[in-house]
């Protein structure tokens, strides 16, 4: 009993902090979401029975950006688990300057998102951005790359990969370097190329590592504001606008923070409802691989 | 033994270097159809570095690698059918035992239907069938060290390599599975290489043994032929327990006495007084000191210690060595 | 209704009470340390926040006014190009509660969102009824909210309907003339398209609406109930006619993705008989090279037949921000900014339409503004935006159902039914009770 006491006293400082900054916010937002908190009340929370939440089921702008969002998630986490991957692999070789290279991968990283945001911004500038002034030397002509939705879109994906795949590769090594050497030489010594290997030996033991990346980085990237707020806006028209923006301009744009409430206890659920899905998915591949049985 | 030219394996002025480290320094080994061959020495002498140059896990320096009178070298691992056992059994630990012996054959492309089959015939002959759909996670040392083996020997190999494939196991175990290893690998077509840094376990298992320090090999033979003719000073000191006495009883001649070749009575040649006593097995062991220094003498326990004792020897069991480069002097 | 003060209930309670305290000190001693300031006659710092092309345009005449050794000295923020950046930038520094800037440049369409927030000072104690009398009607709309007025407007721009002069006599009278002159030239091959506008997805569209909905007879916005009408027969009528536009080949499919550029591109390239747009677009088309040069003309946004049409109020104005530590000299550069001289040379230079009449009569301006006429026309029946705190996210679901409807998604009935639907929806989770009486214009 006594133990328990303790342990429970030990655990409290943690629990209150996770209330404080989770918990808290997550009720607040909650009980803001059932009110109309905006200019127009005086930023007085009035309740207004559930018309937030009738509201967003029938807003075309947060489902719309709902899709967007979960696209972007989608097609950047891919990307950076492959890319990733391939980078963890290349670094897990015993190459020269092998410690350098790995520190100049994590450059990126380590770029805070804003600074990394603007340096993207001003290669795609159109006219005298560095990409445009390329195309121009290579006799073509300059390219509005953010202001077509295509290109804009494209561009937030690459600088999103850019600066996360190193973490992904750094979380991937680690799981590579978990893996001993001479369960590889046994599986080449029994006939394995380099594809087989990787897809029957290195593959299955990182699923751990790669879930973790996956969950993480989903989570990131269902969440995404600086980089597109200072990339693109949102724009063009709207296209490349993510949930945690609207969110943001619900209450910093519309000064309406009873729906922009709504719109971020939303879009955690949403968040909660694709990690879960994610997380099933994995397991499910995880198991898999893991029992394999003769046929 | 004496093997048909060609046959078997053949290693011929074998080097590996890395950097400017020589690991290996021109080892030249023949291994017979059947045989085992035990590579024994202390840690880093190049026994491992050996396997590994022969399963192709490592370029060699230089030499070359001969299966039946076929060069390896420049074979991939995959392709030169060597089936090896190693320290750590690396077993995937994400598949289950039957998955273990599976996956080697899968990669291969082999038939399901033919998978099935052999790795039925050998978790039948390793008594693993119970275990088959156990991860090695959940398994005990011993079986772990059984499921290795049944992978190594499920392909029917050409070559059989095992790094220290017991030193992971406890003493008594180590006995027993002995013979159980000697009966599945060994005496049939193919040629055995069996690393050990133990010397029971090189002389229990081994048809002959390879004694190697520093990357040169120091000499090969059966195992009785290194302890009665040992190559030098180290194949003497190294083989054999208790170690071998060294006395410098001449200049330029080091006399080297093993432990139970010296008699302890009262009219022998050299003085000596008893130091101290231990028990060794169910003999005794007896530290004495000599005017050439301490010497360690094993006699049966009944033997009794005499007031004054005296040490002799016979002349058959002297052994001379050059003190510089302990090569072995023979009269 | 007075607006409500959006600082001091973002604020402590002990903070207010603390921060009064400071006012007080500052009242107190400032006072005094003010007549040491006017004897040394340093200037009084007045600085303006404005869109940069805007800011550029008054460039000339606000160095002129500090030469003029007033005692004020004007400094011009260069703000983004942007609208909606720059109105989130001067929200984000007036959300901490002191903004770096003592007036503001507001787009007609924030105007009661700021209001509503308490950031401005009413300006009917320097600028009383008199003054507005003074201006075109469409002028004064949109700059008072209660019984206050709340901005001194600087341009008085309306959306126009350009029109070829070299394709027909004179301009359409009325909706069902612009299709059936534009079907004709198509048929006889004069031009490609008949009538281009602005169908994104966008504030633009939102502007078209407003156009639209007063040509059929209907509106956006009820202001006695505080709520929209989108769903009336005259809007369906209007979304109809926008809709049929782009089914009958009057205008290109493409145009439901067109902003005010892309529409006026086309049309200088000869592609279509008539544009919708600002007055900024004319002097684009008179100073290029391009083949309608000298072939425009321009007249006010035409209704259907038997209603009355009228363009877009898109002006902006000069707001006093509450908490400016100078308001007398603030109101000042207010009065001198958006008076003759400046608007006179913004309308030579930049094609804005000037607010004050007396301007509209001068003739020496009438040749230098060619528009001045057409613009004083249309400052007759101009349309305001809905007038609510909530604009923006009532024009942003119009905007999308709109152009949904122009991509094919849905019919013009249901377009607009969805449209208001939602409407009630954000009104109601905004306000807390839907059609809640708000401010009155």
């Amino acid at each position: 009993m006594s133990t328990r006491t303790s342990s429970l006293l030990l655990m409290l400082p943690a629990l209150l902090l996770l209330a404080a900054v989770f918990l808290y916010p997550l009720l607040r937002y909650s009980w803001l979401s059932l009110h109309a908190s905006s200019v127009l009340t005086g930023l007085v929370p009035v309740p207004n029975g559930g018309a937030n939440w009738g509201r967003l089921l029938d807003d075309a702008r947060f489902w719309t950006e709902a899709g967007q969002t979960l696209r972007f998630a989608l097609c950047s986490v891919a990307l950076e688990l492959v890319g990733g991957l391939a980078l963890a692999l290349l670094l897990n070789r015993p190459l020269r300057g092998r410690g350098p290279l790995r520190a100049l991968t994590l450059l990126p990283w380590a770029l805070p998102t804003t600074v990394m945001a603007l340096g993207w911004r001003w290669i795609l500038n159109d006219p005298h951005g560095p990409l445009n002034a390329a195309l121009r030397s290579l006799g073509g002509s300059s390219y509005g790359f953010l202001s077509t939705p295509a290109t804009t879109w494209f561009f937030v994906v690459l600088a999103d990969v850019w600066k996360t795949m190193p973490f992904v590769a750094l979380l991937l090594l680690a799981g590579l370097q978990t893996i001993p050497a001479d369960l590889e030489e046994a599986l080449r010594l029994e006939g394995a190329n380099r594809l087989q290997i990787l897809r029957r030996l290195t593959l299955p033991l990182l699923v751990p590592y790669i879930s973790l990346a996956v969950l993480f980085r989903l989570a990131q990237a269902l969440g995404v504001f600086d980089l597109i707020q200072v990339l693109t806006g949102g724009g063009p028209a709207g296209s490349t606008e993510s949930l945690a923006l609207y969110a943001y301009l619900n209450a910093m744009r519309f000064l309406d923070f009873g729906y922009a409430s709504t719109v971020m206890l939303a879009t955690f659920l949403l968040l909660l409802v694709s990690l879960g899905g994610g997380w099933l998915l994995l397991r499910r591949a995880g198991l898999e691989r893991t029992s394999e049985r003769p046929a | 033994m004496s093997p048909s030219a060609g046959a078997g394996l053949e290693l011929r002025q074998l080097c590996r270097e890395v950097g400017d480290r020589r690991l290996l320094d021109q080892l030249d080994l023949h291994v017979a159809p059947g045989e085992c061959v035990a590579l024994l020495g202390p840690s880093g002498c190049g026994k491992s570095t050996t396997l590994r140059l022969v399963a192709g896990l490592d370029p060699a320096s230089g030499g070359q690698v001969l299966l039946d009178g076929v060069d390896l070298s420049d074979q991939d691992p995959g392709e030169r059918q060597v089936a090896m056992v190693f320290q750590s059994y690396a077993l995937y630990p994400h598949l289950s035992v039957a998955g273990n012996l599976e996956l080697g054959l899968k990669v291969r492309g082999m038939a399901p239907r033919e998978r099935q089959r052999r790795i039925e015939a050998t978790l039948e002959l390793l008594q693993l069938g119970e275990l088959r759909q156990r991860r090695p996670a959940q398994l005990s040392g011993g079986q772990r060290q059984r499921v290795a083996l049944a992978r190594a020997l499920l392909r029917q190999p050409r070559i059989v390599l095992l790094d220290e494939p017991m030193s992971n196991l406890d003493a008594q175990l180590r006995e027993e599975l002995r013979p159980e290893l000697r009966r599945l690998l060994c005496g049939h077509e193919q040629p055995v290489i069996y690393v050990t840094h133990d010397q029971q376990e090189a002389v229990g298992m081994a048809d002959r043994i390879a004694l190697l320090d520093a990357g040169r090999l120091q000499q090969v033979g059966s195992p009785r032929e290194l302890s009665t003719n040992p190559a030098n000073r180290f194949v003497a000191s190294f083989l054999g327990r208790p170690a071998i006495n060294l006395l410098a009883m001449e200049p330029g001649r080091q006399l080297g006495l093993r432990p139970e070749h010296l008699d302890l009575g009262d009219d022998g040649a050299v003085a000596a007084r008893l130091l101290r006593r231990e028990w060794w097995g169910h003999q005794q062991l007896l530290w004495l000191d000599t005017p050439w220094g301490t010497l360690r003498v094993l006699t049966a326990p009944e033997v009794p210690t005499p007031r004054e004792p005296r040490l002799s020897w016979q002349r058959q069991h002297e052994l001379w060595f050059d003190p510089q480069s302990g090569a072995r002097l023979r009269p | 209704m007075a607006a409500r003060p959006l600082l001091s209930s973002l604020r402590q309670q002990p903070a207010v009470l603390g921060l009064l305290a400071v006012l007080l000190l500052v009242l107190l001693t400032g006072n005094g340390l003010r007549a040491v300031q006017a004897v040394a006659a340093e200037p009084v710092p007045i600085r303006v926040l404005m869109p940069a092309p805007l800011a550029d345009a008054v460039a000339g005449p606000v160095a002129r006014f500090n030469a003029s050794n007033s005692g004020v000295a004007v400094e011009v923020i260069r703000g983004p190009l942007d609208t909606e950046t720059i109105s989130d930038l001067a929200i984000s520094s007036l959300l901490l509660g002191e903004a770096p800037f003592d007036l503001l440049l507001v787009d007609v369409s924030w105007l009661a969102k700021y209001v509503a927030a308490g950031w401005f000072v009413p300006l009917e104690r320097w600028f009383g009824p008199q003054v507005l009398a003074a201006m075109e009607p469409g002028a004064r709309l949109g700059n008072g909210l209660g019984q206050h007025l709340w901005r001194m407007p600087l341009t008085g721009d309306t959306g126009l309907l350009y029109w070829r002069t070299d394709l027909m006599p004179r301009p359409p009278r009325d909706t069902a003339e612009l299709v059936a002159i534009s079907r004709d030239l198509q048929r006889r091959g004069k031009v490609r398209w008949g009538y281009l506008w602005q169908g994104r997805q966008y504030e633009g569209l939102s502007c078209v609406m407003v156009e639209m909905l007063q040509a059929f007879g209907a509106r956006w916005w009820e202001a006695s109930t505080a709520s929209t009408v989108l769903d009336s027969p005259g809007a369906v009528a209007a979304a109809s006619w926008l809709d049929a536009l782009l089914r009958d080949g009057v205008s290109p499919r493409a145009v439901a993705n067109y902003a005010e550029n892309d529409a006026l591109q086309s049309f200088a390239a000869g592609e279509a008989a008539f544009l919708r747009n600002w007055p900024y677009a004319w002097r684009e088309i008179e100073k290029g090279e391009g083949p309608v040069k000298g072939k425009v003309g321009v007249t006010p946004m035409v209704g259907a037949p038997g209603e009355q049409g009228g363009g877009t109020l898109g002006t902006w104005g000069l707001s006093l921000i509450k908490g400016s530590p100078h308001p007398e000299e603030a109101v000042a550069v207010i009065r001198w900014l958006t008076g003759p001289v400046v608007q006179r040379q913004l309308a030579i230079e930049q094609g804005y339409a000037p607010t004050w009449s007396q301007l509209y009569d001068d003739p020496d301006l009438q040749r230098q503004a060619p528009l001045l006429a057409v613009q004083r026309q249309a400052l007759q029946h101009p349309q305001l935006r809905p007038l609510t705190p909530a604009y923006a996210q009532l024009s942003d679901l119009l905007a999308r159902q709109v152009n949904g409807m122009l991509t094919g998604q849905a019919g013009p009935e249901q377009t607009m039914a969805t449209a208001q639907r939602q409407s009630l929806q954000v009104l109601r989770s905004v306000a807390g009770t839907p059609g809640r009486p708000q401010q009155n214009r």
